[in-house]
Formats: C-alpha cells, structure tokens, sequence
C-alpha cells in the first residue's frame, strides 16, 4: 500500500466521517486545522483509494489535492532577522511552502551577512541538518554568494536548494560546493510578493524543493524505514497523554525519516524509548531518540529495515 | 521613481545594480522621502566591498502650522480642534500643555481637542508651529539607506549639510581615500559636495 501526501479542504459540518474514512483507510492526518466553518487536513492516504474519498466527501462539498510537501520539516535559512530581509522575502517563502503542507521554520544566521564576515555556528549546522531540507535565501550579488557559499554549507548534510539574485546557471557555476537545488532571481527585495510573476517564482521554488524531497524520498524507499513516521505521531498521540497539553501549533512535527516531539528530552525520552508498538517491539528497537539542538525537544529517528531487520 | 530629477545605481554586476534599483524606489517610497530627493546616485562594488550613496536634497523650508492639521472652531469660553492628520498630534498637545496648563486641555476622542479659557484668539492659535519637518530628514535618510544598503556593510560615514548628502557604507575598514570616489560620484550628477 502506497500512502500519497494530500490536503482535504471541505466543511466542518459533518468533517469527521472523512477523518473517520482515513484513518479506516490504513491512512494519517497530520496536521488538522479549524479555520471557522472551514477545516483543512493534511494527510497521508493510500493511493488508490484517493477516489473514494473524494466521491464520500462530495456531498461536504470537500475537496483533495495534492501535496507533495505534507509530512516534511523545511529550514528556510535567512541571512539575519534583520528589516532586510524580514518580512520580504524570508517570511513569504516560509509562508507559501507552509501552504502547501510543509512545516516551515526560520533558521535566522548570528553571522549571516556580509561577505568575509559571514560564518555559520556549530549550533545553527546542527538546528538545520534537523531539517528534511534547507532553503538558502542569498542576497542579490554573485561575488558575495560565491565567496560566502563554501562557508554557509560546511557541514550541512541534508539537501539544500539555494536562491539568489543571479540567474540559475550563474548559481550553477558560482555554488561550490554543489548543492541540490538552485533557483535564480529571487534575491533580497523588500516587497510584497502579489504580482503574478513574483508568484511564479514562489512556485518556482516550491517545485525546486519537491523535486529535491522526492529524491530523498526515493533514496529512503530503497531501503524502507522499521516504521511509518506518520504512524508513530498516532501511537504518540494515544499513549503520551502530556503531548496533549503542548501549545505548539504541531507539537508532533512528522519529519520524512522521523518526528519530532515537542516534549522536554530529560522527563519523555525513557518513556518515549519503551513505547511498545506491536508485538512487544519498542520505539527504542526501532529509532534512535536524540536531543534537538532546538529547544529541549526530542528527535526521532526511525532507522531504516537494513538496519534493524523489521518492518511494522 | 518620477519624483527624482535624476537616479543611477552604478555597479560592476547589472543584474545587481537592476535589483539595487528597485530595492532602493521600494524603500524611499515606503518611508516617504522620494519627494524630497532631487538627484541621487549609488554605487556599488561588492568585491571591495563598498557601498556609496551621494544626493541633493530638495529645500524644505516651510513649518506645519496648527492651522494646516486642524480647523479651529472657537464657541464661547471653549475652542474645539477638529484633527484631520495625526501625525503632529502629540508634539501640538505638548505644546498646548506647556503654553496653557493641562488642566485646560482635553482631548474627548482621537480627532478632537477642546481648549478651555484660553487668553487667545482663534487666528493666533491657527499660527502656532507645531512641527518642523527638515529636523527629523536626515535621520530618516540615514536609516533609509541602512536598510538599501547590504546588511553586512556596518561600518559607516554620513555626511549631511547644506542640502547634500553621501552615505558610504563598507564591510571592511573604510579607506582612506573614500573622499575622492565620493567626489568624482558627485561629479557624475554635475555637482560638488
């Protein structure tokens, strides 16, 4: 059974018979959202069966679409929190891959502007290779990009998709070492991102990622994870009653290799380690659970059947 | 940028000079300071790097008046101020207050202010000046090109008199010859600092 990121938008009248179909589907709802009489889930469901929930959600007036990015965690790295670049363009980057179903967060460097000046700390490698990807917003001129890029990327380890304000294949050529992902033309500005071509260029972006996450998602199908990371958020959900009481937006942020739980590491990772989830398998056999360099929280890192021999 | 007489954004790279130009008409129109600008030339060398920015100034001499932010309706013992632009409402309450007591001054709603028993005419009210707008433009013209200019460029000279201007912003330590590239920058828009 092959499970597809999709977004359900309808209704909230009667919204819990397609949540209901979900889950009886063998599928998760990620994230869900009550926005007034609307709701919106972000789930995964089993690819054929896409159909029959769009034909039962019909009289709701529901609607599916897809979204590729639903179940990532994506760094959009910003140079500084600093008036330039804040809000344009970091926020409206960040904001436009949250709509499509990513979780978004801004890494803002100490060090990031400037050209000699520019460095990258041990703390702020370690918070962005927590990231399924990391989107690199660069400023406008190709000698600075040149000269900072080697020393942004030093030690970073999961893909990266940079943007600046040279054309693609002058990023191609001035990127050392090469990165994942490039798109060109959209460097600093400050403002708003509304005319059509600004948006074409949001989507040009959103493409880049998408094609950088199905990558590592195919990278990870040859060599299956012990357990869905979408599957563990429910069994989470259901047997650490604390994560209830957490006020983060998602205080289980499902990642594509893992999850983080927004619990402190000290009190919940013993807990979290003995987990049973089938036939006396714990988490603990089948992840690796690790401090975050983001506040106290806890990284999950479910590890793939190659390694511990089982899938469940 | 139809305001300014004349703007160039001169750097070794033309797509960033393209996009320096539009990040610079974007931050001078938010802050409001197209207007006062007449001539404006910036140039940029990221390999140095060096950040200049050099400018007349268009000559600001008038001062707002009570009368231009607000009608004066004097009704016996008690004098009302319709406010139709706030923004030099706090400095003109500061100045009722000093000039007539607070106890006399009072303001019932955001675009209202009732003096009571003041020992003035309506027209000497009306003449009152409550703001000088040239006093706060260089400082928001400094601000403006702190953010036009690129952030890691923190070390910086500002001059400001006599209607010009020229802002120099730089990564590394300013050279000491920065006087004569400002010089010939003014000089490409046929004047003199």
């Amino acid at each position: 059974m092959t499970l597809v990121p999709v977004t359900y938008k309808g209704g909230i009248y009667q919204h819990d018979i397609v949540t209901d179909l979900i889950e009886d589907l063998g599928g998760y709802v990620v994230q869900k959202h009550v926005l007034a009489q609307e709701v919106v889930l972000q789930c995964f469901v089993p690819r054929d069966d896409i159909e029959l929930i769009r034909e039962i959600s019909r009289p709701l007036f529901g609607e599916v679409t897809d979204s590729p990015l639903v179940g990532t965690e994506i760094a959009v790295v910003s140079m500084s929190l600093e008036i330039h670049h804040l809000p344009h363009p970091s926020c409206d980057i960040a904001e436009y891959v949250r709509r499509i179903g990513a979780k978004s967060n801004m890494v803002s460097l100490a060090r990031g502007p400037g050209k000699r000046i520019a460095g990258l700390n041990d703390e702020e490698r370690d918070v962005i290779n927590e990231h399924d990807t990391a989107v690199y917003l660069m400023g406008n001129f190709e000698t600075c990009i040149e000269h900072k890029m080697p020393i942004l990327l030093r030690g970073i380890e999961v893909p990266v998709v940079v943007c600046g304000g040279p054309d693609k294949e002058t990023l191609i050529r001035i990127v050392d070492p090469p990165v994942e992902g490039y798109v060109g033309g959209v460097g600093r500005f400050m403002r708003r991102t509304k005319e059509a071509d600004q948006l074409d260029k949001l989507d040009e972006i959103i493409a880049e990622i998408t094609r950088v996450l199905e990558k590592k998602r195919e990278d990870i199908a040859k060599d299956p994870l012990s357990v869905s990371p979408a599957r563990l958020m429910n069994l989470i959900r259901e047997r650490v009653p604390a994560i209830l009481e957490v006020t983060s937006p998602t205080p289980l942020t499902v990642q594509l290799a893992g999850l983080r739980v927004k619990l402190p590491y000290d009190t919940f990772a013993p807990e979290l380690r003995a987990m049973e989830i089938e036939d006396g398998i714990t988490l603990g056999d089948v992840a690796a659970i690790e401090p975050s360099r983001m506040r106290d929280y806890i990284l999950v890192k479910v590890l793939p059947f190659s390694e511990t021999n089982t899938v469940i | 940028m139809l305001a300014v007489e004349y703007f160039e954004v001169e750097c070794p790279e033309p797509v960033g000079a393209e996009y320096y130009k539009q990040i610079t008409n974007d931050v001078l129109l938010d802050h409001n300071l197209l207007k006062v600008i007449e001539k404006l030339h910036i140039y940029i060398d990221p390999k140095v790097p060096v950040f200049i920015a050099v400018g007349i100034l268009k000559p600001i001499t008038n001062v707002v008046r009570v009368g231009d932010i607000a009608n004066v309706n004097p009704l016996e013992g008690k004098m009302t101020l319709v406010i139709t632009e706030e923004t030099y409402l706090a400095s003109m309450l500061k100045i009722f207050w000093e000039r007539f007591g607070k106890d006399r001054v009072e303001q019932p709603d955001r675009f209202t202010v009732v003096l009571y028993n003041v020992p003035v005419a309506a027209k000497e009210i009306e003449e009152i000046v409550i703001g000088h707008p040239s006093e706060s433009l260089n400082r928001d013209l400094i601000y403006a090109f702190r953010c036009v200019a690129p952030e890691g460029f923190r070390l910086r000279s500002e001059r400001f008199e006599k209607g010009k201007f020229s802002f120099v912003a730089s990564e590394n330590t300013l050279v000491e010859n920065i006087d004569e590239l400002v010089k010939a920058k003014f000089a490409l828009m046929g004047e003199t600092p």
